[in-house]
């Protein structure tokens, strides 16, 4: 890692005003949490800060409550805090295990939601220094004319990453939101405005500017008679990114559909939201035929590149079985 | 090694003294210490004032005072400076858990922690985990269901097992294997292992 | 059969588990000394190029750096590492992406990798070829002046080439003929242990705590690298965190630090990090293996033939062959191998280095011929297992045929098989089967045993531990020839200023190689002490014996006398041995037969391994409990090749872009079933205490057992290793 300094801050106005007037001193300053994801960008010399701002020494940032309509988690609650918090198993049907199945124990135990969720991509051209690629200020997103197995089928151009994060789909599949403070003051918005596609912006992917911090994600109530599946296929059952995962939430009536959430990782630079098969399995008997068909629309305009055509045959299948489990 | 303990001089041996109780005039003070501190061996350094931090670590139970660079991570400055060299760095990305240590009760990764981020924090490594002479069980299960081959796993595996009965002291065998799942082992001693924490909780 | 023992093939605890389980085991990374420097390694970004200038001015002026090595003020042959052209330390040109271009030492380690960035390289960019086929062709780079086909000297020639038998009449006796080719990939030892050396000068001695599987032979090449005669260098190896075969001998990495030592005059500890030793070492050679196989109906083989090329990258260390036929018995046969050089990363000994790879091609070809032939390859593999080497020389040994009735009763093959495909539902069932093994053979070794008058005893062997338990197995075979309790046994192993030769802990050798020298230094010794408790005892020294720490008259056993009465006045006695037995007319293997029981999700392309049973011929089993977990390991690391593990190199670059456990996918904890062994125990008329070998063997036919049973449950032929998911979709789906 090259030198840098530790900022250890006591509050989240501290931690803006930090980052804000570093930017105006010129001195690049990145926002760390848990740490295990940005120290092995830092060790691969990938990100090289003059400064850390440490979240962690900010005292009340990590909490799960309930109140009005829903959950408020704090950005530096832990993963491992919410895979096991009970009320969030009972009543956020997938997140507790979208969080089970990130990375392992070890990360789950320091990697925050809020660090979660602003990951950077786990690309080996992005992750490797030897590649100055599109996202690092290049000239060539790599994955292009390279090993693209694991890239977007979605979303993609210029640049191909998929999004790393397990706890994304399941929280947009909630229709979670994100509250994120700034210089001027703080704001909440949905978190699937929250992530930028390569074509709005191919070096970020989200929203975020250089001072402004997640602080806190909330989470409403499922509507009632909700149901949720969440699955992740990988190579390896641990520490491995989702080749493909699924993140559904159906309302249903009997067997009819009310309204539903569908989801997607490992395709797309951002939490896939598969709005059209949304849309198709509103007021639909949930079956065989309309899952297939759900699933054939939501991978409607999925551009394989030449090594991850598989992706969408294993998608459609994550779609069909993840709404009849849901349903 | 015999002979190069009787010169006395490796770091080691050097930490070993100390943690003994025989603090001696060799230490170099960093400025004041508390009754139960314990001063770490130095680093050289050329590190500008800016990069470095004197940070007090609790480890094992015993605090000890040491200045460390902001970039170094726990696993450094407890293999370096503390002489704890149980701990081991396999991958030091966060990949393979040779590194792993318990804090605050729950298993991490040394490796991905800065050590300036651990003021107040309770660390517990395989060095602090037998009382005295008696091994930890999971340690004892470790030695009689033949846990290590290469042991460079090992204190990582243990620390997990240990993470896992500190938190649930009945786990089945899909609770043990999902708790190690951090760890890896190229041995692929990995039904041993399990065995092994399977054996210390029934074992309490 | 197995015969009556007292401490042999037991379940006996390592006796260092105490230090194994308390972090208290010393690693070569764990030494630190007084004035130490760190190093790190600077590496070609190139597959091949030619180092214009190296200017290391800025380097050298940051604070805390102390000593800067490269091809220019350091031209160190680094001759275990290059079997075919001379190969240095740094080299010029470099040949791949991750060949060592200069080493700097300094004060922190983070300082030295400051440094790494401030050296500015100019480089001329060469043509490069990573592909093995496309560099034989005639128009490609050429790596080497002489071309890329690595025409061996010293003990290697290439191509490598066997034969027996009529290749020709045997085609002609065959009812089938088949032909067809398998495809293997470069996977990485990835042991835990990243390398790491220490190297301390005092008056012109070196001493080395080198991370090696062999003390002996790593002081034997830093002597000769360094210009020292062999009594100036000391390597120590108490404890290391394995290598499977990437840590034999002295590696770059003691010389850097020798040279950076000395450069500094402080010690110096250089490590690699992670990827360092993912693309700065070596891995197994990937292959092409093409065969040509001729059968009878009844699916016996009447003729074989093998032509394969082997990429061994950028500078060959090891041979590059090719040997899973090995396990068969054909009549007729011929193999031609051609380890072809490469601008990717060096490939060499991995764990039984030509053989899973290889028994991947020819095994899953065999289940293939079985399955055309509508011979169920139990019957297919059992028919066709080995029982003459080369159709020629008897065995030592061989209980091939028993691993296989054994294994197939514990897995309940007649039950479980059924027709490849035919199992329903979207988890698709399957079962499949593979031999394997890997040879015996005797060779030199050398012990000391000093038996102190207190009666316990000090074992002294050269051997490195590397996780298989060599530590405990000499001591139990120390224990068992002495007739002294195991408990009163000291061991002390890897370091050249004190204990005795070893050929180190590679090719599964220890035990045979050093295990007859404690039982001849044991014997030796046992003899002065017959002679000195003679008297005491009043009868002559060829009529008594040891057991349990008791001398005593073998015809009367009540005249008896503790060990350490009877050495109460003579003293430490002290017993010798080197040792290096012959076969003659006979050879040696190590068997195993494995199976697999998977389940594929025909959905997600995922593969889980169910069951698994291994069982194995290795004659005499010294201790179980090390035993076993050996075959278990092997058993994972073949998983792991079968399922995910692959080096990948991007074509464009040429560089490596998984050099990491996470994207190089190394199994976790939750990929690995319960591991079943069966061990057919025999007592093996050469070995000592009737042992074969435990190491290589398990993970030889691990790959193919896995890759069986795939076919068997999906009816798809999976001729490329990994067999990922995207692999399985495709098959099924595209």
């Amino acid at each position: 890692m090259k030198s840098f300094e530790n900022i250890d801050v006591k509050s989240v106005k501290e931690a803006v005003t930090t980052l804000q007037r570093l930017r105006q001193q010129g001195k690049t300053a990145l926002v760390v949490s848990g740490g295990s994801e940005l120290l092995q960008l830092m060790k691969d010399r990938v990100a090289t800060p003059d400064y850390l701002v440490n979240l962690k020494s900010i005292p009340g940032l990590s909490y799960i409550k309930e109140e009005k309509g829903g959950f408020r988690i704090g950005a530096l609650t832990t993963l491992s805090e919410i895979e096991e918090n009970r009320a969030v198993q009972e009543k956020l049907l997938i997140l507790s295990a979208a969080a089970g199945e990130a990375a392992s124990p070890q990360i789950r135990n320091s990697g925050t939601i809020g660090g979660n969720i602003c990951q950077r991509p786990f690309c080996w051209y992005f992750r490797s220094a030897s590649f100055t690629c599109l996202r690092k200020g290049g000239q060539v997103c790599y994955a292009v004319a390279g090993d693209n197995r694991f890239h977007a089928i979605l979303g993609g151009g210029p640049s191909y990453i998929v999004h790393p994060s397990d706890l994304a789909p399941a929280l947009v599949a909630l229709d979670a939101r994100v509250r994120i403070a700034g210089p001027s003051g703080e704001k909440t918005i949905l978190l699937e405005k929250f992530f930028v596609l390569p074509r709005v912006d191919f070096k970020k992917e989200n929203i975020l500017a250089p001072d402004e911090i997640v602080t806190e994600i909330q989470v409403p109530y499922p509507k009632p008679q909700s149901k949720g599946f969440y699955h992740k296929v990988r190579e390896r059952l641990a520490w491995d990114h989702a080749i493909v995962s699924v993140a559904t939430v159906v309302q249903s009536r009997g067997e009819i559909c009310q309204d539903a959430r569908v989801v997607l990782g490992g395709v797309a630079p951002i939490p896939w939201r598969a709005t059209k098969a949304e849309a198709f399995l509103r007021g639909k008997r949930i079956d065989e035929a309309t899952t297939e068909k759900a699933s054939e629309i939501a991978l409607e305009g999925a551009t394989p590149l030449k090594d991850n055509g598989y992706k969408i045959a294993l998608a459609k299948s994550l779609v069909q079985r993840s709404v009849l489990a849901a349903a | 090694m015999e002979e190069e303990k009787k010169k006395g001089v490796s770091r080691r041996a050097f930490l070993k003294g100390i943690s003994g109780g025989a603090v001696g005039a060799a230490v170099v003070s960093t400025g004041l210490l508390g009754p139960n501190e314990v001063e770490a061996y130095p680093r050289e350094t050329v590190a500008p004032a800016r990069g470095r931090k004197t940070v007090s670590l609790k480890v094992n139970g015993r605090l000890y005072r040491l200045e460390v660079e902001h970039r170094h991570t726990l696993a450094e400055a407890l293999r370096d400076q503390l002489g704890l060299t149980g701990t081991k760095i396999g991958c030091n990305r966060g990949e393979c858990g040779a590194c792993t240590v318990i804090v605050n009760g729950r298993n991490v990764y040394s490796c991905s922690q800065l050590a300036v981020w651990m003021e107040g924090a309770e660390i517990l490594t395989i060095e602090g985990l037998a009382q005295g002479e008696k091994l930890d069980p999971v340690q004892q299960a470790f030695i009689e269901h033949d846990g290590p081959q290469c042991g460079f796993c090992t204190s990582g595996q243990i620390m997990s097992g240990k993470a896992l009965l500190l938190k649930n002291p009945n786990p089945n065998l899909a609770e043990v294997k999902r708790a190690l799942s951090g760890n890896l082992c190229r041995c692929g001693n990995y039904n041993r292992e399990v065995e092994a924490v399977l054996a210390a909780a029934r074992a309490r | 059969m197995a015969k009556d023992f007292s401490v042999v093939g037991k379940n006996t605890p390592r006796i260092d588990g105490y230090e194994r389980v308390t972090g208290t085991a010393q690693y070569a990374g764990d030494v630190q000394l007084p004035g130490m420097l760190y190093a790190r390694v600077l590496r070609s970004p190139h597959p091949h190029a030619r180092i214009v200038s190296i200017d290391t001015s800025k380097a050298e002026k940051l604070p805390g750096v102390k000593a800067i090595v490269h091809h220019q003020n350091a031209q160190v042959v680094w001759s275990s590492g290059g079997r075919t052209a001379k190969r240095y330390i740094f080299n010029n040109p470099v040949r791949y992406v991750g060949d060592p271009v200069a080493a700097v030492a300094a004060i922190d380690r983070h300082i030295a990798e400051d440094a790494l960035g401030l050296i500015e390289v100019q480089y001329e960019k060469l043509p490069h070829v990573l592909d093995a086929k496309e560099a034989l062709k005639p128009d490609a780079p050429k790596i080497y002046p002489k071309g890329n086909l690595s025409v061996g000297d010293g003990n290697l020639t290439a191509p490598i080439t066997d034969e027996w038998g009529d290749l020709e009449k045997g085609f002609k006796e065959a009812d089938r003929i088949f032909e067809d080719t398998y495809v293997t990939k470069h996977v990485n030892n990835a042991q835990l242990e990243p390398r790491v050396s220490v190297a301390k000068w005092d008056a012109g001695k070196l001493t080395v705590w080198a991370s090696t599987q062999g003390v002996s032979n790593c002081r034997t090449d830093l002597a000769k690298d360094l210009g020292l005669p062999l009594s100036k260098v000391r390597v120590i190896c108490k404890y290391m965190g394995a290598g499977f075969g990437n840590k034999n001998q002295c590696q770059d990495i003691d010389l850097m630090a020798a040279v950076l030592a000395k450069a500094a005059g402080r010690p110096v500890k250089v490590e690699f990090t992670r990827e360092d030793d993912f693309i700065g070492m070596h891995g197994r050679w990937s292959s092409e293996q093409h065969y040509k196989v001729g059968v009878k109906k009844d699916g016996t083989i009447t003729a074989v033939e093998l032509d394969a090329l082997t990429n061994v990258g950028a500078y060959r260390k090891s041979t590059g062959n090719l040997s899973g036929t090995d396990f068969y018995q054909i009549p007729n046969f011929k193999k031609t191998v051609n380890p072809v050089h490469t601008n990717t990363v060096v490939a060499a000994n991995y764990r039984a280095p030509a053989y899973p790879q290889s028994i991947f091609g020819f095994a899953s070809f065999l289940d293939q011929i079985a399955h055309e032939l509508g011979v169920n390859p139990l019957e297919m593999f059992k028919r066709n297992a080995i029982r003459l080497y080369k159709n020629k020389t008897p065995f030592t040994s061989n209980y091939l045929e028993q691993c296989i009735i054994e294994g197939a009763k514990r897995i309940d093959w007649t039950q479980k098989w059924h027709k490849p495909g035919a199992a329903g539902g979207t988890n698709k069932h399957g079962i499949g089967m593979a031999l394997g093994g890997y040879p015996f053979r005797p060779g030199l070794g050398a012990a000391t045993i000093r038996v102190n008058r207190d009666g316990t005893a000090h074992v002294l062997v050269g051997v490195t531990d590397i996780g298989t338990g060599a530590k405990t197995a000499m001591a139990i075979i120390a224990s068992e020839a002495l007739g002294i309790p195991l408990s009163q046994i000291q061991l002390t192993n890897g370091d050249t200023d004190v204990t005795p030769y070893s050929v180190g802990e590679s090719g599964s050798r220890n035990t045979a190689f050093t295990g007859p020298a404690v039982i001849a230094a044991a014997q030796d010794v046992r003899k002065q002490i017959f002679a000195v408790a003679a008297a005491q005892l009043k009868a002559k020294p060829e009529e008594l014996d040891l057991k349990e720490g008791q001398v005593f008259v073998r015809a009367d056993a009540s005249r008896k006398l503790p060990l350490s009465k009877a050495l109460a006045r003579s003293g430490e006695l002290i017993g010798r041995a080197t040792t290096n037995p012959e076969f003659k007319g006979v050879e040696g293997k190590s068997f195993a037969a494995h199976f697999s029981e998977v389940e594929v999700d025909i959905t997600t392309g995922h593969v889980k391994v169910l069951r698994y049973v291994a069982a194995h011929d290795s004659g005499t089993i010294i201790n179980r409990l090390a035993a076993e977990s050996q075959i278990k390991g092997g058993v994972v690391q073949g998983i792991g090749m079968a399922l995910t593990e692959e080096l990948l190199i991007d074509r464009p670059t040429g560089m490596p872009i998984n050099p990491n456990y996470r994207d190089a996918k190394v199994p976790t904890h939750l990929e690995i079933p319960e591991v079943e062994v069966i061990f057919i125990e025999n007592y093996d008329p050469y070995g000592p205490f009737g042992a074969k070998v435990v190491g290589e063997p398990p993970i030889t036919p691990a790959v193919a057992a896995v890759a069986n049973a795939i076919f068997n449950a999906t009816g798809k032929r999976f001729k490329e290793l990994p067999i990922t998911p995207d692999k399985i979709l495709r098959a099924l789906y595209v």
